[in-house]
């Protein structure tokens, strides 16, 4: 495996509110876990954005697209998911969805989905729609596969602002829809409190693992981040003014110039943005890599990739 | 057939009964979660001190005093007892009073 | 009979079968740790006529709390060792050195590993954690030899003590750091930080690196303000968004690969591996997919396995930390709620408090603490409680804590074994 690192790193995430004057150009992280404790004037202020952040507007407001059927499937519960659907019906549990069972960082939890296919020229699953309903806006990430990853999987990481289920949709090639969901209980724990920070002179370096060279045939296994705050627009600043939403709402990966993902990111997904995925290159080639703000700021990085 | 009125002779006539008063089921449960750091019963003495047999009215307004944050210099307690209700800490208070001072 | 003791039945094919006295209930408690300690001497102060037996294989505990202070310098080991001649003379805990291997939870049976059998009628287990060997690529037991976790007290932690005292000034201490959750959230800062106190009074040349696969962890501010404070540039921290999740480990050439490929190499490495519940857990089938075991909250009796309690770091209990101070709540919780179920009462209310000390330095303590409760049915903070010690405090608030720290130490041994000196 080659590895590269596309500049020196040096954000920091360090709570230490008084520790250094690098703090100028810092922002808090928007995080979905609450951080009460009175004993630390510190953490009160970060309550107090959590508040009118993530989790106050799942409080405050209806949480857009829950419906209130229990009884009834993951994705009937969920209104976008419904509208994706557009009607059809999913095959339920035909989508593994790998999230750990109770969480004590809601900021960061760490998802794998997998489905079986042979992801061949016409046999893939061409899209994946994940969706947090809980949330107070449900939708989390959307996936485009082609063929070239090999294999439909992927990682990456998700906020989530209480307990919920996580719903996964999936559209083979032949639009077949799928479906597969899986509760995770997000606990408070004032152990693991913190204050986030960010140094905005870090943001949208990137940091890329790919393999230098496969076997024809093999699958390879890429690594993507790039740091960015995600920030959600539903928290204020310090002086109470709404802290404007800036994320990375699109990353590509290419194989000479062919999609091997593409992926959709929305406000739920964790700051620094994470994804892991296979890849099956067709032959020697250059691998990149690209990234976009929605600012409309963008950055992309390639990598060469030899197969034999 | 005599209706005999229990009830009146069972307790104590001078104290006023509160229907939210802490039992004592509940008062040794919660003190059971200071013996991490007081000892078995309250009854174990370092830096910290023992609390068993001290005056109820001394452990009830330190109790409450932490809670309200009235006590300067105070570390973990007052972190601590805004976990409980006043009448709690003050059933506490005259649980660890009733115990033997060692 | 007579000859093995009171309870203590002679089965065919002589299988010593320990029972309790007939017309008493009895109570097997599986680990004389934080937990299982603390559930015997408790069920014996709550109801005396019960009849309690612990399981525990070691003579003499060896608490992990302290072993920090014991890495750094600052404290003997031998005063980590506790016994259970208090709990047996005192409070008439039945104590048997041995270890259980299975669990046959219809039959009310244990089986221990030196071949005899106790019928119990309630089963509490305690094991503590085992670890993952494995889950971390070239992380297994012989690695351990090499680079050791110190994750349980005892060899490992005078391993690892060992090759510090042995490294040369300059070299490089990496301790690698678990995902959550795992034992002691806040223990691996706590042993950077008195690893580091060492090395700068013994090998001030050196570094200290701490490859994180988180990004935050518990009480972070007060470390980083704690370490910045003592340790200046000495301690650095790579969290998860910085590459420092690790992905391999090579105990050879003691390297560790991160995700992203860099490698670093240690003088003196310490790898805190992924974790699960202590093995007899899983032979009783009271663990889930995750590993640990999924209890009620009110009662901490198995969800799979009625009768069967289980309490400390291999339950899923969060918010509560993996703490002996957690793990010693349990074990009273637990207690009273055997001891109601036995009598046929209601459960009583739950409550469980945790505090945890972390010294920094010597005069440098920091806490955070922490009130449970059920509520619908989920165990939670209680609201409004809790919370870490303030940062920016003035240096004597970190000195009173530092004290206590030793102060908690002594009495939860004296709350959990009692405080007879070794003998
Ligand atoms: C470096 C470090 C520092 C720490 N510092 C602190 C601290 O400052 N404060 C704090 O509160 N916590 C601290 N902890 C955490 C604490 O050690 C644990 O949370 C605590 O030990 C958990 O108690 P337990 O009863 O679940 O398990 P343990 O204490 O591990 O006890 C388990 C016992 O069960 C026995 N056992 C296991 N399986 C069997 C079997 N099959 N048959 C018989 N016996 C068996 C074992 O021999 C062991 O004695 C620290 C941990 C570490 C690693």
């Amino acid at each position: 495996m080659e590895s590269r690192v596309s500049a020196e790193v040096s954000f920091s995430v360090e709570a230490g509110l008084n520790m250094n004057n690098k703090n100028d150009k810092k922002q808090r992280l928007p995080t979905p876990v609450p951080e009460s404790g009175p004993a630390n004037p510190g953490r009160r202020r970060a309550l107090r954005l959590l508040v009118a952040g993530l989790a106050g507007a799942a409080l405050t407001g209806r949480t857009p697209g829950l419906a209130n059927n229990r009884g009834s499937a993951a994705w009937e519960r969920i209104e976008p998911a419904r509208e994706r659907l557009n009607g059809a019906t999913p095959k339920d549990g035909a989508i593994k969805l790998d999230l750990p069972g109770v969480t004590q960082d809601g900021s960061a939890v760490p998802l794998t989905v997998e489905i079986d296919s042979p992801m061949s020229e016409d046999d893939f699953i061409e899209a994946v729609y994940l969706y947090a309903g809980g949330n107070p806006t449900p939708e989390l990430l959307d996936v485009y596969l082609t063929p070239l990853v090999g294999r439909a999987r992927f990682s990456t990481r998700i906020r989530l602002n209480k307990s919920q289920s996580v719903l996964a949709l999936a559209r083979t090639n032949r639009g077949e829809w799928l479906a597969g969901d899986r509760e995770v209980r997000v606990t408070v724990s004032g152990c693991l409190s913190r204050d986030d920070t960010y140094d905005f002179d870090a943001v949208m370096r990137t940091r890329v693992r790919v393999p230098e060279r496969l076997e024809p045939g093999q699958i390879g296994e890429v690594r993507t981040l790039i740091d960015h705050p995600m920030e959600t627009g539903l928290r204020e600043d310090g002086e109470g003014q709404p802290i404007p939403e800036r994320i990375i709402n699109e990353f590509r990966a290419e194989f000479n110039g062919k999609s091997v993902l593409k992926a959709r990111l929305y406000r739920a997904i964790s700051a620094n943005p994470y994804l892991r995925f296979p890849i099956a290159p067709n032959g020697s080639g250059e691998a990149t890599f690209h990234w976009t703000e929605d600012t409309g700021e963008s950055v992309s990085e390639s990598f060469r990739m030899e197969t034999g | 057939m005599v209706v005999v009125p229990v009830l009146l002779w069972s307790g104590d006539a001078s104290e006023p009964v509160d229907e939210n008063a802490v039992g004592a089921e509940r008062a040794e449960a919660v003190a059971r979660t200071c013996a991490a750091c007081h000892g078995t019963k309250g009854g174990f003495e370092t830096d910290i001190p023992s609390l068993a047999g001290k005056p109820e009215a001394v452990l009830e307004a330190q109790l409450l005093a932490f809670k309200r944050d009235e006590m300067p210099g105070a570390t973990v307690m007052p972190r601590l007892t805004r976990g409980y209700e006043d009448d709690e800490l003050r059933a506490v208070a005259r649980y660890f009073a009733s115990l033997e001072a060692n | 009979m007579g000859l093995l003791g009171a309870g203590t039945l002679l089965a065919a094919g002589g299988l010593r079968v320990y029972a309790g006295r007939p017309s008493h209930a009895h109570v097997a408690v599986v680990g004389g740790g934080f937990g299982g300690a603390t559930a015997a001497k408790y069920l014996k102060i709550l109801k005396p006529d019960l009849d309690v037996t612990l399981i525990e294989p070691n003579r003499r505990y060896y608490t992990c709390p302290f072993t920090n202070l014991y890495l750094g310098g600052l404290r003997d080991f031998e005063s980590l060792g506790h016994d259970y001649r208090e709990l047996q003379e005192d409070y008439g805990v039945r104590v048997v050195p041995d270890f259980a291997e299975d669990v046959d939870v219809d039959g009310r049976r244990l089986k221990l590993a030196e071949g005899s059998e106790i019928a119990w009628d309630r089963l509490i287990l305690s094991p503590g954690i085992d670890f993952r060997w494995g889950a971390l690529e070239g992380y297994d037991e012989a690695a351990a030899e090499k680079a050791p976790h110190a994750w349980k007290a005892g060899p490992q932690t005078h391993l690892l003590r060992r090759q510090l005292e042995e490294m040369e000034d300059g070299g490089t201490f990496v301790l690698v750091a678990p995902e959550n959750p795992f034992r002691c959230p806040p223990g691996p800062y706590e042993r950077v930080s008195l690893i580091a106190h060492y090395l700068k009074r013994n090998k001030p040349r050196s570094k200290v690196l701490l490859l994180d696969s988180k990004d935050n962890f518990s009480k972070q501010g007060l470390f980083m303000e704690g370490w910045e404070e003592h340790y200046g540039e000495m301690v650095e921290w790579v969290g998860l968004s910085n590459d420092g999740r690790v992905i391999r480990v090579d105990p050879d050439r003691l390297e560790v690969e991160t995700e992203f490929g860099t490698i670093h190499r240690a003088s003196v490495l310490n790898v805190v591996p992924p974790q699960k519940a202590g093995l007899i857990a899983h032979r009783a089938g009271v663990t889930d997919e995750s590993g640990w075991v999924p209890v009620d909250p009110n009662t901490f009796q198995s969800r799979k396995a009625p009768g069967v309690y289980v309490i400390g770091d291999a339950t899923e209990a969060a918010p509560m930390p993996k703490s002996g101070f957690v793990a010693n709540n349990h074990g009273k919780v637990t207690a009273a709620a055997v001891v109601a179920d036995l009598e046929e009462r209601a459960v009583p209310k739950p409550t469980w408090a945790n505090t945890c000390y972390s010294v920094i330095a010597p005069e440098w303590g920091i806490t955070v603490a922490n009130v449970y409760e059920v509520h619908d049915g989920e165990l939670r903070e209680v609201p409004g409680s809790g919370g870490v010690s303030p940062s920016g405090a003035p240096a004597d608030f970190r000195r009173n804590e530092a004290r206590y720290a030793e102060a908690w130490y002594a009495a939860i041994s004296q709350d959990v074994w009692g405080t007879r000196p070794p003998g």
